[in-house]
C-alpha cells in the first residue's frame, strides 16, 4: 500500500480526533508508524491500523474503511485539486477514475497497484460499478463515493449488490446518482 | 478516541504547546518535501514518455524516405501520447497554399466522421483558416473553446465530434515551413510549454524526412535530367517512350520521335571554345521548349488532353522529341517547321552572335513497330538523310529510306565477312606521261591501286559499289589499312624485280594509293604509313597518297601535320577528284601536295568551252604553285592530244590503260620481263 494513503488516514483521524489519537492508534496496532506518501508499506499495516480503529471505535472495520474513504475526500481536495476542477458533478469525478485518477496516480507512485472499477449501466437506470481486488477494500470505494458526493453537494445511494466480503467473487455496487 | 483533557500544570501545558507546534512544522516540513518529490517523480515520468515517444517518431524518421509513410505514424503517436482527438497534415505547396495530405489519425472514425470529412482535401490560401495561419506566421496557433465556437471555419463540424480545442504547428527547414500540422482536442489545452515541446521536437523530425525526401527527389531528377539544360535525358527520355509505345492503341499509331541535331555546332565549339557551345545548346533547349510550350497551349506533362510531348538531349548536340498521342501526324512536320524557324534568329555568344541550323528525322509509329527503339533508329536514319542533304530540313522516315538501310546493312554485314576471308584484291591503272611536244608517245609512270571485292556469288565488285557502304559503316579504316599494305607490298616486289633487271631509280613507276578521309584521320595513320613503308621495304618516293578535300574541309590542320610528316619521309602527296567539291584555293595553299588530279567530269565534257577553261585554268594554278598534274578518265585518242595540247603533263583513263590485275599490269612496265616471269 502506498504511503499516501496512512498519511491520508492519519490526516483524517487527526482532523476528527486530535494530533495524539493517531498516536494512539499507532500504539495500539503496534506499528512504528513513519510513513511517508513516497514510499510502500505492507498493505497488512492498513488492516491493523483499521482493526485498531475499529476496536477503539466500536465499529466494524468496513465502517471504518468507508468513514476513512468520505473523510479523506477534502484532503484530497487540498492535496490535489486538479483532479476535481474540470468536473461539475460527482458522477463525472467518479466517471475519471480508472482514465485520469489512477494513470496520474501511477505517474507520482511508479508500481501503485491501482484497482480498476467496472462502470455499466443497470437496467433500472442506476449505474454499476464492479470491483474486484485482494485488498477487498470495496467500503473505501463506497466511502470515497459519499465523499465525492459531498464534495460536489449531490446526493447519491449505494446498495451493495454482492460482496468478496460476503463470500462473492466480485463486489458489484449500485449507484443511484438520480435522487 | 479523543482523548480526555486533563489538566496539567502551566509549565507542561506549555511544553505540550511547544511540542505539539514542533511536531506540526515537522509534519508541515514532511509535506513539502513530499510534495517537492512528488512534482519531481511527476515531470520525471512525463519526460521518460515523452522521450520515449520522440524516440518512436525518431525511429519513424529514421526508417523513412516517404513523408505519406512517416506522417501518419507521427500524427498517431502525437495524438495517442496527448490524448487528442484528431491529428491532421498539410503540405505545402509552391503557391504558399497549405494542402490537406490527406493523411490524419483518430483513435475513433466513426465518432471524428464529419470533421475528419471536413478536413480531408481541404485546401488553406496564407492567412485562411487555422492551417493559413500558421503558414503565414510561422509559428504554432492554438484556438480555444471561445474562439472555436466563432471564429473557426469547420466549427460546425468540429462542434460536432465534441471538439474543445484546436493547436497548428508548422514544419520548418531552415526558414521555409513545408508542412502544417493540426490536432484537435475534446479538453482544453492547458499545458502548452509542454504541447509545445513535444510537437515541435515531432515536427523537427518530420522536417528532416522531408528533406530526404526532397534529397532524394533531386537525385532521381539529377539522374534523369541533363544538368546542362534541364531537359530529361537518355534515360528518361528511354522510360517515357516505351511508356508511351506500350500504351498505343490496337492501330499503333499516334506517336512520333524525332531525332533533332544542330548543323554547324561542333564549328561554334572549335571556334569560340566548349563554353560558348554550352551557351547554344542552353539557348536551343529554351527556344524549342518555348516552342513546344506554346504548340501545347499550356497543358502540362499528364493532363490528358490531346498529344503530349518529351523533349529530352540525348547527347552532345543531339535532342529527341517525343510525340505522344498525337491524332494527325503533320503535327509533327509543323512542330520541325517551328523549331526550325525558331533557331533562325542567331544566339549570342559573349560578343559573336551564330548560327545553327537543324536536321531534323521524323518517324511515325505502325504496325511494322515492334519496339520504341526501332522507331527511334528510323528516326535516326531519317535525320542524317536530312543531314547529309548538307542544308539541313526535315526528313520523314518512308518505306524507301527503309530498304536502302536495310540493304547497307546487309552490305555491311558481307563487307565484315569479305574482310575476314580476304575477299578483296587490287587492280593498277596505268599512269602515264603525257608526252612533250617533240615526244609524242606516252610512258608509263605509275599506277593507280584500284580495290575490287571478289564476291563470292557476285564475282569482282566495283568500288563505287561498296566504298560508300564501307565508310558509313566505319569499315574503310580496316580495308583502307589492307589497300595500303598490299600496294605497298605489291610495288616493293615489282621493284625488286626490276631492279635486278638493271631499270635506274628514275625509271621506277610510282603507286598512287587511294586514302578515305576516316583513314586518313585517324591518329596513327602517318605512324602506321611508316610501318608499312619500313616492313614492305617499298620506296617512299614511288609511294603517293591520294586524298580528297574531304579530309581538309574536316580537319585542315591534321591533314597538313599528317602531309607534312609524310613527305618527310619521301612520300609523295595527291590531291585527287580536284575540281569538284569546294576546291578552295586555301587548301593548295595551306597544304603541302605534289599533285593535282583533274576529276574525270571535265576531261568527260572537254567539248564543252567552259570545261576546257577550268582544265586551264587548274593547269596554270599548278604550274604556278609547282604541282604536276594527272587527268583521270581519259578514255579517247582525242582527249589524250588536247591534253598533251594544252600542257597537262600526266595522265589515266581507258583509252591509255584501263585497271588490270597485277601480273597483267607489271607486265606493262617491261613486257619481255613479264613473259619471262610467266
Amino acid at each position: 500500500m502506498k504511503g499516501v494513503v496512512f498519511n491520508l488516514l492519519e490526516d483524517a483521524v487527526v482532523r476528527e480526533h486530535g494530533l495524539l489519537a493517531w498516536d494512539g492508534l499507532l500504539e495500539m496496532a503496534g506499528l512504528e508508524g513513519a510513513y511517508t506518501s513516497l514510499g510502500s508499506y505492507p498493505d497488512s499495516e492498513v488492516i491493523q491500523l483499521v482493526d485498531a480503529a475499529s476496536a477503539a471505535l466500536g465499529l466494524s472495520p468496513s465502517e471504518v474503511l468507508r468513514w476513512f474513504g468520505r473523510s479523506a475526500i477534502p484532503l484530497l481536495h487540498e492535496r490535489y485539486e486538479m483532479f476535481f476542477t474540470p468536473h461539475k458533478s460527482a458522477q463525472s469525478f467518479v466517471a475519471s477514475i480508472n482514465d485520469i485518477i489512477h494513470p496520474e496516480v501511477r505517474k507520482l507512485y511508479a508500481g501503485a497497484g491501482c484497482p480498476h472499477f467496472h462502470f455499466h449501466d443497470l437496467e433500472d437506470g442506476r449505474t454499476g460499478m464492479a470491483y474486484q481486488s485482494p485488498r477487498r477494500m470495496c467500503r473505501l470505494a463506497h466511502g470515497f463515493i459519499e465523499g465525492a458526493a459531498d464534495h460536489y453537494g449531490d446526493r447519491v445511494e449505494i446498495e451493495h449488490l454482492s460482496c468478496m466480503l460476503g463470500g462473492h467473487p466480485v463486489c458489484r455496487m449500485a449507484l443511484d446518482w438520480s435522487r | 478516541m479523543k482523548q480526555e483533557a486533563i489538566p496539567l500544570p502551566s509549565e507542561l501545558a506549555a511544553t505540550v504547546d511547544r511540542l505539539e507546534r514542533l511536531v506540526q512544522r515537522e509534519r508541515e516540513g514532511r509535506l513539502q518535501a513530499e510534495a517537492i518529490a512528488e512534482r519531481g517523480l511527476r515531470e520525471l515520468y512525463e519526460s521518460q514518455v515523452r522521450l520515449a515517444l520522440l524516440q518512436r517518431i525518431t525511429d519513424c524518421a529514421n526508417r523513412s524516405n516517404d513523408f505519406s509513410e512517416a506522417i501518419g505514424e507521427v500524427l498517431k503517436e502525437v495524438c495517442e501520447h496527448m490524448n487528442w482527438a484528431f491529428g491532421t497534415a498539410y503540405r505545402v505547396e509552391g503557391g504558399g497554399r497549405a494542402v490537406s495530405c490527406d493523411a490524419w489519425y483518430t483513435a475513433e472514425p466513426a465518432r471524428l466522421f464529419p470533421l475528419v470529412e471536413a478536413t480531408r482535401e481541404r485546401m488553406f490560401a496564407s492567412g485562411d483558416g487555422l492551417p493559413g495561419r500558421v503558414l503565414r506566421d510561422g509559428h504554432p496557433h492554438w484556438i480555444d473553446e471561445s474562439e472555436l465556437a466563432t471564429g473557426f471555419c469547420r466549427r460546425v463540424a468540429a462542434a460536432s465530434c465534441g471538439i474543445r480545442s484546436v493547436c497548428g504547428f508548422p514544419v520548418m527547414i531552415g526558414d521555409e515551413i513545408v508542412c502544417v500540422l493540426e490536432f484537435f482536442a475534446r479538453t482544453a489545452m492547458i499545458d502548452k510549454d509542454a504541447i509545445l515541446l513535444t510537437v515541435t521536437q515531432a515536427a523537427t523530425q518530420l522536417a528532416r524526412v522531408i528533406e530526404r525526401e526532397r534529397a532524394q527527389a533531386a537525385l532521381v531528377h539529377d539522374a534523369l535530367h541533363d544538368a546542362m539544360t534541364g531537359l530529361p535525358n537518355r534515360t528518361l527520355l528511354d522510360e517515357r517512350s516505351r511508356a508511351a509505345f506500350d500504351r498505343l492503341p490496337e492501330s499503333r499509331e499516334g506517336l512520333a520521335v524525332l531525332v533533332i541535331d544542330l548543323d554547324g555546332f561542333k564549328a561554334i565549339n572549335d571556334k569560340y571554345g566548349h563554353h560558348a557551345g554550352d551557351i547554344v545548346l542552353i539557348e536551343t533547349a529554351r527556344r524549342f521548349n518555348e516552342v513546344i510550350g506554346a504548340r501545347l497551349g499550356g497543358r502540362r506533362r499528364g493532363d490528358n488532353l490531346g498529344w503530349r510531348a518529351t523533349l529530352a538531349r540525348v547527347g552532345g548536340d543531339e535532342f529527341v522529341i517525343v510525340l505522344d498521342a498525337l491524332p494527325d501526324p503533320a503535327i509533327a512536320i509543323d512542330l520541325s517547321g517551328a523549331l526550325i524557324d525558331a533557331l533562325k534568329a542567331p544566339i549570342q555568344v559573349a560578343d559573336e552572335c551564330v548560327n545553327v541550323g537543324l536536321s531534323i528525322g521524323i518517324a511515325h509509329s505502325g504496325q511494322a513497330y515492334a519496339s520504341v527503339e526501332q522507331l527511334r533508329q528510323d528516326a535516326d536514319l531519317a535525320m542524317y538523310e536530312a543531314k547529309s542533304g548538307g542544308h539541313g530540313g526535315v526528313v520523314t522516315f518512308s518505306e524507301a529510306l527503309g530498304n536502302e538501310r536495310r540493304n547497307r546493312m546487309a552490305l555491311e554485314n558481307e563487307l565484315r565477312d569479305a574482310i575476314r576471308e580476304k575477299q578483296f584484291t587490287l587492280y593498277y591503272q596505268p599512269i602515264f606521261a603525257l608526252g612533250g611536244d617533240e615526244d609524242k608517245s606516252e610512258r608509263l609512270r605509275g599506277f593507280e591501286a584500284l580495290i575490287r571485292w571478289n564476291h563470292p556469288d557476285r564475282g569482282l565488285v566495283e568500288p563505287g559499289r561498296f566504298i560508300p557502304a564501307a565508310e558509313a559503316g566505319g569499315l574503310i579504316v580496316f580495308i583502307g589499312d589492307w589497300v595500303l599494305r598490299q600496294a605497298c607490298n605489291a610495288m616493293a616486289r615489282l621493284h625488286r624485280s626490276l631492279t635486278a633487271r638493271g631499270l635506274s631509280a628514275s625509271e621506277l613507276p610510282y603507286i598512287s594509293i587511294n586514302i578515305a578521309p576516316q583513314q586518313f584521320l585517324q591518329p596513327t595513320f602517318s605512324a602506321h604509313v611508316h610501318r608499312v613503308l619500313l616492313e614492305t621495304g617499298v620506296p617512299p618516293e614511288l609511294v603517293r597518297l591520294e586524298v580528297t578535300e574531304g579530309v581538309a574541309i574536316i580537319d585542315p590542320d591534321q591533314t597538313r601535320q599528317v602531309l607534312e610528316q609524310v613527305r618527310s619521309w619521301g612520300v609523295k602527296t595527291s590531291l585527287d577528284d580536284f575540281g569538284t567539291g569546294y576546291s578552295s584555293l586555301s587548301y593548295l595553299q595551306n597544304l603541302p601536295f605534289d599533285t593535282l588530279k583533274i576529276d574525270r567530269s571535265f576531261i568527260a565534257s572537254m567539248d564543252d568551252p567552259k570545261s576546257r577553261k577550268i582544265i586551264r585554268a587548274i593547269l596554270d594554278l599548278a604550274s604556278n604553285l609547282n604541282l604536276s598534274v594527272v587527268a583521270e578518265g581519259i578514255e579517247t585518242f582525242e582527249q589524250g592530244a588536247s591534253l598533251r595540247e594544252m600542257g597537262c603533263e600526266y595522265g589515266q583513263g581507258y583509252h591509255l590503260g584501263r585497271p588490270l590485275d597485277e601480273a597483267s599490269a607489271f607486265a606493262l612496265v617491261w613486257p619481255e620481263g613479264a613473259a619471262d616471269a610467266a
